[in-house]
């Protein structure tokens, strides 16, 4: 914006644009690693041993849901929105998985997830058009969503109870080995496929500029509306991790899952002006949320200050993020 | 938008307004519509008393989203709400054990705790760019876990206390047969209407609102504004949490949780604009009234948790799609 830097020319733009791309990602890493660093040392300190495999198996399965629902929250943020009936949608998925699969066959299990994605893309679709085709604005309209999905949640299990089979755990987030990772490999490779199809290229130039992106042919509203649908559907997934890892249904267990994963996606780099971001940042995010509690427990916090700590570690990074970005230049 | 061959008088001086004031008329419209609903399917809601009972679940409303409104003006958002709600409402109780002549310092206590919050808020917001909603929720968070960690998870022994009696007083009593909280609210809804009608600070708010750039190449000290606006909201929740401990007689953790979405509810139905620069306070009581008497038609109508909080969502949406929609050049 002011005029020295506008003569250094390409170079300069270039640089930008690389830096306004990566540098938050790069940061993103930089905490996961802190974190993850700070975490085996006060875990030795306490045990007198390095983490092993129950660490790895029980951090990846119980960060899972939150992973999920933070990159569905990504793709979301990446074109100017926000979800907040993510919580209530993977409350619907909880519960109706609790309910449904109790009886422990393969048919059913796999049939009843296919139904509950199903679901969540419905709701995705709902939040979707009301934003893009209703003009109305994103925050409002799932405040509203939210509260209609915890209602349909509450209805399909009015009380905690469900029961999700053994098999169904075991294969989502087992807990005898770190099999769940293969998961967060899956949505690594997915992301790195779907930024280059031209549904996610059309998503960042939304975000970017939604009169650039319409005048270059982009179709907004149906983009705007898919990237809804893809946020309801990681809704619904994060919910059938969480029931995996619950081995229950709860109506109400989603519901901290719409602010945590907006302080996921931030602390992953993605901001809510669009544009600026990625899902690997997102799942980053969401390991460092999640590993933070164990720090709190190893440094021997009493967990009554859990949320202070957790409040107090988000804006400190993103203020840093802020800061270091400011540092290398970056326009915002 | 309304019909050119609309022969009603009223459809004519709705068009006289300004669109500003339309929402604000549409917003009692709604509020009116709800109250007709609620007498037709309960017979005995339009009852004074009843009428009472609702206007007092509005006020408290009506007090959180006073300062939530202040932030969306400037196109911000306070999710810090539940906690320093709740943390003012403990902080009352435990810092005047009760007892009346240690109340004004409690109140002044617990609205300090609101500003010193919002303060922090503000400074985040406006001099390290954080954006307002990770301050925000991070705010909250630390107040959570600060309350809940000063407290011992409420298990302190002066958390057993109960509201002193002057608060009590000042939210329950009733003169000429009105609960004492109503002429508060109103005395709140002119006040904050003052401000943002008639004085330079409420035409800083707007002008801010609509183009933050503009505004400060006019000379208006942008980030002394937003810092003061987030106090306000910061305020305004301690204040909250004082009014609910005189109406319930003493607090509990968890009190302000449904304040939050209630607050930019009642925003947003009230006619503000999310994305700031629009709405007022007349609108925005209003939408906390419409709020509150569905909450209350729905509970006279013995539905379930589950069909409140479906019919909660569906009325706002309603609600928004009759009058909240964005121009295309917004």
């Amino acid at each position: 914006m002011s005029g020295p830097e506008a003569g250094r020319g390409k170079r300069r733009g270039r640089w930008s644009h690389f830096s306004a791309q990566n540098v938050p990602l790069l940061l993103a890493f930089l905490i996961l690693a802190g974190t993850v660093i700070f975490y085996v040392v006060l875990f030795y300190a306490s045990l007198g041993r390095f983490p092993g495999n129950f660490e790895l198996t029980s951090t990846t399965n119980s960060a899972l849901p939150l992973v999920f629902a933070t990159v569905g929250q990504t793709i979301v943020f990446l074109c100017r929105g926000i979800d907040l009936s993510v919580g209530g949608m993977m409350d619907i998925s909880n519960s109706l998985a609790a309910v449904k699969m109790q009886d422990g066959g393969i048919g059913n299990m796999v049939g009843w997830s296919a139904i509950i994605l199903l679901i969540g893309a419905v709701g995705g679709l709902l939040n979707g058009l009301l934003v893009a085709v209703g003009r109305l604005q994103p925050i409002v309209v799932t405040l509203a969503t939210l509260s209609i999905y915890q209602g349909i949640a509450i209805k399909i299990l009015p009380q905690p109870g469900g029961k999700i089979p053994p098999g169904y755990t075991a294969f989502l987030t087992n807990t005898s080995y770190p099999s769940a990772l293969i998961f967060v490999a899956l949505l690594i490779l997915f992301w790195l496929i779907f930024r280059r199809t031209s549904f996610g290229v059309a998503i960042y130039a939304i975000g970017n500029d939604e009169e650039a992106a319409r005048a270059n042919g982009v179709r907004t509203t149906r983009t705007r509306v898919g990237a809804y649908v893809l946020g309801g559907v990681f809704a619904a997934v994060a919910g059938l991790f969480l029931a995996a890892t619950t081995t229950g249904g709860d109506a109400t267990a989603g519901d901290s899952f719409t602010l945590t994963s907006i302080a996921a996606a931030f602390l992953g780099g993605t901001t809510i002006f669009g544009g600026r971001g990625s899902a690997l940042g997102s799942i980053a995010g969401a390991f460092v949320l999640s590993i933070l509690i164990s720090v709190l427990f190893f440094a021997g916090i009493d967990p009554l200050y859990q949320s202070f700590y957790q409040g107090l570690f988000l804006i400190l990074a993103v203020v840093i993020g802020t800061l270091v970005g400011r540092l290398v230049g970056r326009k915002r | 938008m309304s019909g050119q061959r609309n022969r009603l008088s009223s459809m004519r001086l709705l068009r006289t307004l300004t669109p500003d004031r339309r929402r604000t008329a549409y917003a009692f419209g709604v509020a009116i519509l709800l109250f007709a609903v609620g007498a037709i399917v309960r017979p005995g809601f339009a009852e004074w008393s009843s009428i009472q009972a609702v206007l007092t679940v509005a006020s408290f409303v009506g007090f959180v989203a006073a300062g939530q409104m202040f932030v969306v003006l400037i196109a911000g958002i306070d999710l810090s709400v539940p906690w320093v709600l709740n943390a003012s409402a403990i902080l009352l109780v435990t810092s005047s054990l009760g007892q009346d002549d240690r109340t004004l310092w409690a109140v002044m206590l617990a609205l300090g705790l609101g500003l010193g919050v919002g303060l922090i808020n503000g400074l985040g917001i406006a001099l390290f760019s954080v954006p307002a909603v990770v301050m925000t929720l991070g705010m909250n968070g630390i107040m959570e876990g600060l309350t809940l960690g000063l407290s011992n998870g409420f298990t302190c022994d002066a958390c057993s206390s109960s509201a002193p009696p002057a608060v009590r007083g000042a939210v329950v009593s009733r003169l000429f047969g009105i609960p004492a909280d109503l002429y508060l609210w109103v005395g709140i809804i002119l006040l904050v209407s003052f401000v943002l009608s008639f004085t330079t600070f409420g035409r800083r708010i707007y002008a801010v609102g609509n183009n933050l750039r503009a505004s400060y190449l006019a000379g208006i000290n942008v980030r002394a504004t937003t810092v003061i606006l987030y106090m306000l909201s910061g305020m305004f929740a301690a204040f909250t949490g004082i009014a609910l401990v005189g109406y319930g007689g003493s607090p509990s953790l968890g009190i302000g949780d449904p304040y939050l979405f209630q607050s930019i509810a009642a925003v947003v139905i009230g006619g503000v604009y999310i994305t700031g620069g629009r709405g007022h306070y007349l609108g925005v009581a209003a939408g906390s009234i419409s709020l509150a008497v569905l909450i209350s038609v729905l509970q006279a109508m013995n539905m379930p948790e589950y069909g409140r909080s479906i019919v909660y969502g569906v009325v706002v949406l309603l609600v928004l799609l009759l009058y909240g929609r964005e121009r295309r050049e917004a």
